[in-house]
C-alpha cells in the first residue's frame, strides 16, 4: 500500500488536549469571575503587601545601622543620574534654541546688508544726480546772466531805435524845411 | 491476511525517522536555532533614561514626512521587527519611509515613578521634537501600537508640533464596553472593591513575571497547547524555528512602572476619562476633538486583547475630516508579529505623506 498514511499518534493528542485547555480555562474563568474572588484577590494581595511593606522597613532599619544600602539609596543615586542627563538634554536643547536664533538673526543680518546695499546704490546714484543738477544749476545760472545782459542790450537797441526815430523824424522835418526853403528859392529866382 | 498486514490497515506504520527527529528538537529545544529578527540597519538618534530614538533610514526615500512608531508599554519594541520578510519596518524602509521607533527600553526600580502623563510629554513630545530636527521634514505621521495607540492618540491632542497622521493600532480607548478582563473584575475595578495599588507599590515596578502571570489570567490561565503543538511539528525545523522565537517574544514583556499603571487602571479603566475628556497631562486637558489630522484606525479581528468596540468610540470623538477604521484580519500580536501592520500602514500613508 503505497498511499498509506503514517501514523501520527500526536495529531489525535494535540486535538484532545486543546479542547481539554478550554474546558480547563472555562472551568478556571467560571470560578474566578464572580465578587467572591475578587475579594479573596484583594484580601490575599493586600496581606502580601502589609508583609512586604514589614519587611521593607526592617531592610531599612538594618541597613541603617549596618550602613549597607537600601534599594531606595541605589534609586536615589541612579535618579541622580537621569537627573544629570536631563540637564544634558535641555543643555542640548537650548544651544540648538540659541544655533535657531543665530541663524535667523543671521538671515536678518543678510536682509539688512541687501538692504543697505541698496540704500548705498541708491545714495551713489543720487549723488552723481546731484552733481548733476548742480551743473546745471550753474550753466542756467550764466544762462540767465547772459539773459540778462540780452535784455540790457535789448533794452539799449530799443533807446536807439527809439532815438533813431527820433533822429529819422528830424531829419525828415529839416528835410521838409530844406525842401521849402528850396522850392521858396526857387520860386523867388523865377520872380526875379 | 497475515498478522502484519492486518495491523498495517489498522494502524499506520510509524515513521521511525520523524520520530527521532521530532524528539530530537524537542528534548533539544534550548538550543534550536532562533530566526533573526531587529535586523533591519538603524541608528541611534537620541537616548533618555532606558528609551532610545531610532532611526531607520528608507532604502530609497520617496515620501518626505517619516513615520514615528510608538510601542505599547508592555512588549518589547522588536515586535516592529521581527523575522525578516514579517518586519513593519522593513516593509516600511523597502517602501521609501524614514523610520523612527521609540523603544521605551526595559524600566528599573528607579523608574517607579514615571507615569503615562511622563511617557507622553517627556518622551513621545521630545522624541517627536528630535525626529522632526534630525529629519529635517516639516510634519511627521504618528503609529502608536496598542497602549502605545493611546498615547499616541493623546499626545496628538495635546501636540503643539506638526502632525500629518494619526494611525491608531488596536488602541483600547474605550473601557466601558466589552474588554477583555473578566466583567466582574472590571466591576471590582470600578465600585473599589478591588484595588491592587498597595500591592503594587510594594514592587514599585510590575516584575516581568507578574506582568505574564496577569496576562495569561486575563486571557488563558492554562495554556499547554503550544507545547503540544510544538511536539506535533517538531519534525519540521522551520516551525521550530518560528516557534522558538515566537515563544522568546511572548515570554519577553517589559516590566511596567507604578505610576503608570495606577494611572491606566484609575483614569482609563475605572474611570474611563479618555472618552470623557477628563482627563489631563501636565494640567493640559486632553480633548479628542483637537484631533484634526488624517487618521487610521486599524482593530484586528482575531484579537482576544481589544476589540473593535473598544477603539472605534474614538472616531466619532475627533474632528479629522479624513478618518478611516479598518479590521484586519490578524490577532492581537500577529497583526505586528506578521508584517501585515506595514502593508496596511504603507497603503493608507502612501496618498498621505
Amino acid at each position: 500500500m503505497t498511499n498509506q498514511k503514517s501514523f501520527d499518534p500526536y495529531d489525535l493528542f494535540n486535538k484532545f488536549s486543546t479542547q481539554w485547555e478550554k474546558q480547563v480555562n472555562d472551568l478556571i474563568m467560571t470560578n474566578t469571575n464572580n465578587p467572591r474572588f475578587t475579594r479573596l484577590l484583594q484580601k490575599s494581595t493586600e496581606t502580601s503587601a502589609i508583609y512586604k511593606e514589614m519587611f521593607k522597613k526592617s531592610q531599612d532599619l538594618l541597613g541603617d545601622h549596618l550602613h549597607l544600602p537600601t534599594k531606595d539609596d541605589v534609586t536615589n543615586v541612579a535618579k541622580l543620574a537621569l537627573q544629570t542627563e536631563e540637564k544634558l538634554d535641555s543643555l542640548e536643547e537650548q544651544i540648538w534654541k540659541l544655533q535657531d536664533s543665530i541663524s535667523s538673526t543671521n538671515k536678518e543680518i543678510e536682509s539688512i546688508v541687501g538692504v543697505s546695499s541698496d540704500i548705498i546704490k541708491l545714495t551713489k546714484q543720487l549723488k552723481t544726480e546731484l552733481t548733476k543738477t548742480k551743473l546745471e544749476l550753474a550753466e542756467t545760472k550764466e544762462l540767465r546772466s547772459d539773459l540778462k545782459v540780452m535784455k540790457n542790450e535789448l533794452a539799449d537797441v530799443k533807446g536807439l531805435k527809439e532815438e533813431i526815430s527820433i533822429l529819422l523824424q528830424i531829419m525828415s522835418e529839416k528835410n521838409i524845411d530844406k525842401k521849402n526853403q528850396a522850392v521858396s528859392e526857387l520860386v523867388s529866382t523865377q520872380s526875379k | 491476511m497475515s498478522r502484519d498486514t492486518l495491523y498495517n490497515n489498522v494502524i499506520p506504520a510509524l515513521d521511525i525517522e520523524k520520530e527521532i527527529n521530532r524528539w530530537n528538537r524537542v528534548l533539544n529545544i534550548t538550543n534550536q536555532p532562533k530566526l533573526s529578527i531587529n535586523q533591519t540597519p538603524k541608528q541611534e538618534v537620541w537616548k533618555k533614561n532606558k528609551a532610545s530614538l531610532w532611526l531607520y533610514p528608507a532604502v530609497e526615500k520617496k515620501y518626505d514626512v517619516p513615520i514615528f512608531l510608538i510601542n505599547s508599554l508592555v512588549n518589547r519594541a522588536y515586535c516592529f521587527d521581527f523575522t525578516p520578510g514579517a518586519s513593519v519596518i522593513e516593509i516600511l524602509v523597502n517602501a521609501g519611509y524614514d523610520v523612527y521607533l521609540l523603544d521605551w527600553g526595559f524600566p528599573g526600580y528607579e523608574d517607579k515613578d514615571i507615569n503615562l502623563e511622563d511617557y507622553i510629554d517627556d518622551y513621545i513630545r521630545k522624541g517627536v521634537q528630535r525626529s522632526l530636527r534630525h529629519s529635517g521634514a516639516a510634519s511627521i505621521s504618528l503609529v502608536g501600537y496598542c497602549l502605545g495607540g493611546v498615547l499616541a492618540a493623546v499626545y496628538t491632542a495635546i501636540a503643539e508640533e506638526p502632525i500629518r497622521n494619526l494611525a491608531l493600532v488596536v488602541p483600547p480607548i474605550d473601557w466601558d464596553v466589552n474588554t477583555f478582563i473578566p466583567d466582574k473584575w472590571l466591576e471590582g475595578i470600578k465600585n473599589g472593591t478591588l484595588n491592587l495599588d498597595r500591592f503594587i507599590d510594594g514592587y514599585g515596578i510590575i516584575p516581568k513575571f507578574y506582568q505574564e502571570q496577569m496576562f495569561k489570567a486575563l486571557n488563558t490561565p492554562i495554556s499547554y497547547t503550544p507545547y503540544i503543538n510544538l511536539l506535533n511539528h517538531a519534525d519540521d525545523k522551520r516551525f521550530v524555528e518560528k516557534w522558538c522565537t515566537m515563544n522568546n517574544y511572548l515570554t519577553d514583556t517589559v516590566p511596567f512602572t507604578r505610576a503608570a499603571y495606577k494611572q491606566l487602571v484609575n483614569d482609563f479603566i475605572k474611570d474611563n476619562k479618555l472618552v470623557k475628556g477628563e482627563f489631563a497631562v501636565h494640567g493640559k486637558k486632553v480633548d479628542f476633538r483637537n484631533i484634526k489630522e488624517n487618521l487610521l484606525v486599524l482593530s484586528s479581528k482575531y484579537d482576544t486583547l481589544v476589540h473593535q468596540d473598544q477603539s472605534s468610540p474614538i472616531m466619532d470623538l475627533v474632528s479629522s475630516e479624513d478618518k478611516t477604521l479598518e479590521e484586519v484580519k490578524a490577532g492581537h500580536l500577529n497583526i505586528a508579529l506578521s508584517g501585515k501592520l506595514g502593508v496596511e500602514l504603507d497603503k493608507w500613508l502612501c496618498h498621505r505623506s
